[in-house]
Parts: structure tokens; C-alpha cells; sequence
């Protein structure tokens, strides 16, 4: 059995065109489009699937990250599936992309203009877990009323003594649309502002699809007296040594031993081949 | 005889997307469209490649010069409707821009949707670059480093003031895309015309 190239039939690519290219024109706003059955769960990459489907030409070569690392199920997963849908070339080095999609990362190594980001997605809306009806959320980003926000952000305070969001940290694209940047750790929040590269971000179960063009502000949402704030390690990456990139905390054993390590492998492998030359 | 649309549809419309999704993304940066198919006057080859690789049976087109030939290509090719009014078209395609309805005769989209907006192909004789100190029209946004200098010609006298205009609406607005030869630049409803 073969497939239309890149799985998804003509109709549908060019819907999810058009939806790219009013997401484009409108930095941070939730596009509405017909997400397709893909074969694969709901929760897994649909959304970044159909918008790399849409995007990808046999000369592009795609790199897939899951939290950072190549070498995850999802990743490999996704990769397999658009080596054998569209025949592209793949890749583990970011330097080496034309198409990066990811889950809930943003690689450390800085991304150029000729480079495309994907997000996948799972809740597109920030507003969503302080406000579930989809008619209400649509009217606060119409008139711009981002007061519930501020508050969950100033209750954090009061209650924690800082803003206690780690992740999906929400921003506010070319000063209009409250955005969700996806669950990237706040790590990577200044990665976004102002990026040389085009980042488009897809949510297959809510069928949402938006973008954040190049060289546009992003602003991640603060008090004067609450600065934004990213995380720091006291640690280093145990691999590599690097005290610059972003960290997870391994379980290496049953008593409980841990060692910090790059959550992003290819930066990690990097870093390791220029120490030992 | 009827002319043909793409030889490679899959390939072609996608490759023509990745420089139309740039150029969105780069707005007043011209750039150039791989691949053009044939296309009947007055209808110019970019703007086809365009229409084509965007529009099927679920847009409708707002044609400026609906010459039997063009319909009869459109309809056959890409099996789309044909809008008769400027304010019900998803894509308009302007192939005499002097003469060109006001943007406000287009759809600007719904203040909870404002996708749902009309994308302007506007066929121009050139889209020129500016040597450094020389006159054109220089932008500023989202998408542009610093800014961006071009000159854009051949549009009615008051275009510039009729889409200032729609800007006190953002984040309502209509997005253009201007073609000359093989080239196309975009200017997203973000994008700021500044004063010179």
C-alpha cells in the first residue's frame, strides 16, 4: 500500500496551509482547522504531525525531539513514520534541520533564519484550566482581558512566595495574544522572544494551529516586584559538564541515586565531542 | 485549448507554500516562487501558482477580471467557487491593482476570529529593490528584524492611507500578497508601513 506523499491527502494539506499562513499573520492567535485522524493516539504529536505534513518537501531533512532527547518512543516514532511516508532525510544534529518538531523542548543550540520549529501541542489554550468554555476564552482574546491570568500568577505569590509555574509559562506574542508556549519548561521562554526562526505550534485533539513569526517580541508575563525568572541548576550536566543547558534528574538505581544530565541529547553528544578533542 | 496547472501538483504547490509561508513570515522581503504554471491573461503565472496551491472547492475566489478564460481554468483546475462580492471572498486575486476596490470592501474577519479574513494577490509590473538612501516605502513588525525597504508601485493613490486605516482594527485586517514576474513578497495586517 503507498501513501500520498507525507500521509495526508491534497485537501487536507492545503486547509492546513491556509491555517499556517493566517496563523503567520496573526502572531499568538488560535487558528481553528480540520484535524485529521492520524495513525496515531490523540496526545501523541498529532497536531506537530499534520503541520509537518503540511510543510514537508523531499528535500527537507527533519529532526524530531521528545523533551529534548532523539532517541525517545515518540521521536523515533515520528521519525520512522515521515522517513517512510515522504522518504525525507533524518537527522539528530540540529545544526543539520531544515524541520525540527518537538515536544515540550527547545534544542539549546541556536536556530537559524533557513530553520522551521513545530510544537506539538496538547492544550492550546492558556486560559483553558482558569476558564473551560471555549465561547468565553475566544471573547477575553478579543478584548484583549487577561486579568484571570495575572491573578493565577499573582495568587502563586501570595500563596508561594513566587510564581510557582515551571512550564507552559504564558506569554504574550507581539504585545496582543496570550499565547501558550506548549509545556516548555520557562527554560526556554527567552529562546521564543525574538527568534531568528519561524515556530509553529499544532494541537490535534483541540484542533488548533498557531505561530510565532521570526524577530517577534514574546513576553513572558511578570510583576514589576516579580521579575521573570528561569531555572538554575547548582549541578552540571553529568555527561558533558555543561552549567549553561537545560537539566533532568535521572533515577539511576533502586536506592535512589541520581545524576543530573542535558535533557537535550544532541547538545549533550555535542558538548562531549568537543571536550575530547 | 485549455492550459495546464501544475506538472507536479503534490511537489510543486508544496515547494511554492514553503516561499509563500517565508514570505508571510518575512514580510517585504521579496522571494521567489520555484515553480509557475501556465496561467490565462489577465491572470499573471505567480498569482496562479498561488491561487493554486492554496485554493480548492472549500474557497471562494473574488476574481478583480473575470475573464471567461480565467473562470473556465479556475473552475477546471483548482474546482473553486467564485465569490461575486469583494466581502465574501476568502482569496481575491487583483490583476489591475490601480482600479482596485478599497481594502475595506473585504472581509477583516470577526473580532473572535480574525482568520476569517480575505488574502489579496495583487499583481504588480515590479517589485524593486531599494539601493541604501533611495526612495521606497520602508516597513517595521512582527517578522522584520529591523525594517525593510522596498518599492511597491502601481497601486491607487490612497492605498497606503485606506490600510493604515484598517490597522486601528488589529487584530482584525486583510493579508496581501503582492507578485511581479517570479517574485512575491507578503504583507501580513501586522506589518507597519512607516512614515518617510
Amino acid at each position: 500500500m503507498t501513501y500520498n506523499f507525507a500521509f495526508l491527502d491534497e485537501d487536507t494539506k492545503r486547509m492546513l496551509r491556509r491555517a499556517l499562513l493566517k496563523a503567520v499573520a496573526i502572531p499568538g492567535y488560535q487558528v481553528p482547522f480540520g484535524s485529521r485522524e492520524m495513525p496515531l493516539p490523540y496526545g501523541w504529536g498529532t497536531g506537530g504531525i499534520q503541520v509537518t505534513a503540511a510543510l514537508l518537501g523531499p528535500d527537507d531533512v527533519l529532526k524530531v525531539i521528545d523533551q529534548g532527547a532523539d532517541d525517545t518512543t515518540n521521536a523515533v516514532n515520528i521519525r520512522r513514520f515521515f522517513h517512510r511516508v515522504a522518504g525525507v532525510a533524518t537527522t539528530e544534529h540540529t545544526a543539520e534541520a531544515t524541520l525540527i518538531q518537538t515536544r515540550h523542548r527547545i534544542p539549546e543550540t541556536s536556530l537559524r533564519e533557513d530553520q522551521i520549529l513545530v510544537f506539538q501541542v496538547p492544550e492550546p489554550e492558556p486560559l483553558r484550566t482558569l476558564e473551560p468554555r471555549e465561547a468565553e476564552t475566544r471573547t477575553l482574546h478579543a478584548l484583549a482581558d487577561y486579568g484571570l491570568m495575572h491573578v493565577k500568577l499573582y495568587e502563586d505569590i501570595a500563596q508561594y512566595g513566587h510564581i510557582a509555574t515551571s512550564y507552559d509559562y504564558p506569554v504574550l506574542v507581539d504585545g496582543r495574544f496570550l499565547t501558550s508556549p506548549s509545556p516548555i519548561p520557562k527554560f526556554d521562554n527567552p529562546k521564543l522572544d525574538r527568534s531568528p526562526a519561524l515556530m509553529l505550534f499544532g494541537a490535534g485533539r483541540e484542533k488548533r494551529l498557531y505561530a510565532i513569526p521570526p524577530y517577534t517580541s514574546v513576553e513572558s508575563l511578570a510583576f514589576d516586584d516579580h521579575p521573570f525568572e528561569i531555572q538554575r541548576w547548582e549541578q552540571q550536566c553529568e555527561l558533558c559538564g555543561s552549567g549553561e543547558s537545560y537539566l533532568d534528574e535521572v533515577v539511576v538505581d533502586d536506592r535512589g541515586t541520581r545524576m543530573f544530565v542535558c535533557s537535550d541529547t544532541d547538545f549533550c553528544s555535542g558538548h562531549r565531542m568537543e571536550a575530547q578533542a | 485549448m485549455m492550459l495546464a496547472a501544475f506538472a507536479n501538483p503534490v511537489f510543486d504547490s508544496q515547494s511554492n507554500f514553503r516561499e509563500l509561508l517565508q514570505a508571510m513570515a518575512r514580510p517585504a522581503v521579496p522571494r521567489t516562487l520555484p515553480v509557475l504554471p501556465p496561467a490565462p491573461a489577465p491572470a499573471a503565472p505567480a498569482a496562479m501558482a498561488i491561487v493554486l496551491t492554496l485554493c480548492d472547492a472549500t474557497t471562494s475566489v473574488w476574481l478583480q477580471q473575470p475573464e471567461d478564460e480565467v473562470v473556465r481554468h479556475l473552475r477546471f483546475h483548482a474546482g473553486l467557487k467564485l465569490a461575486d462580492r469583494p466581502q465574501d471572498a476568502d482569496f481575491a486575486l487583483i490583476t489591475n491593482p490601480a482600479s482596485m476596490p478599497p481594502l475595506d470592501a473585504f472581509a477583516c474577519g470577526d473580532m473572535r476570529y480574525p482568520d476569517r479574513s480575505a488574502s489579496l494577490i495583487i499583481q504588480l509590473a515590479a517589485i524593486n529593490p531599494v539601493a541604501a538612501g533611495g526612495a521606497g516605502n520602508t516597513f517595521a513588525g512582527p517578522g522584520i528584524r529591523d525594517t525593510e525597504t522596498v518599492a511597491i508601485d502601481g497601486l491607487p493613490a490612497d492605498f497606503w492611507q485606506q490600510r493604515a486605516a484598517l490597522a486601528a482594527l488589529l487584530p482584525l485586517g486583510i493579508d496581501l500578497f503582492f507578485v511581479a514576474g517570479q517574485q512575491v513578497l507578503a504583507l501580513p495586517r501586522t506589518t507597519r508601513l512607516l512614515e518617510g
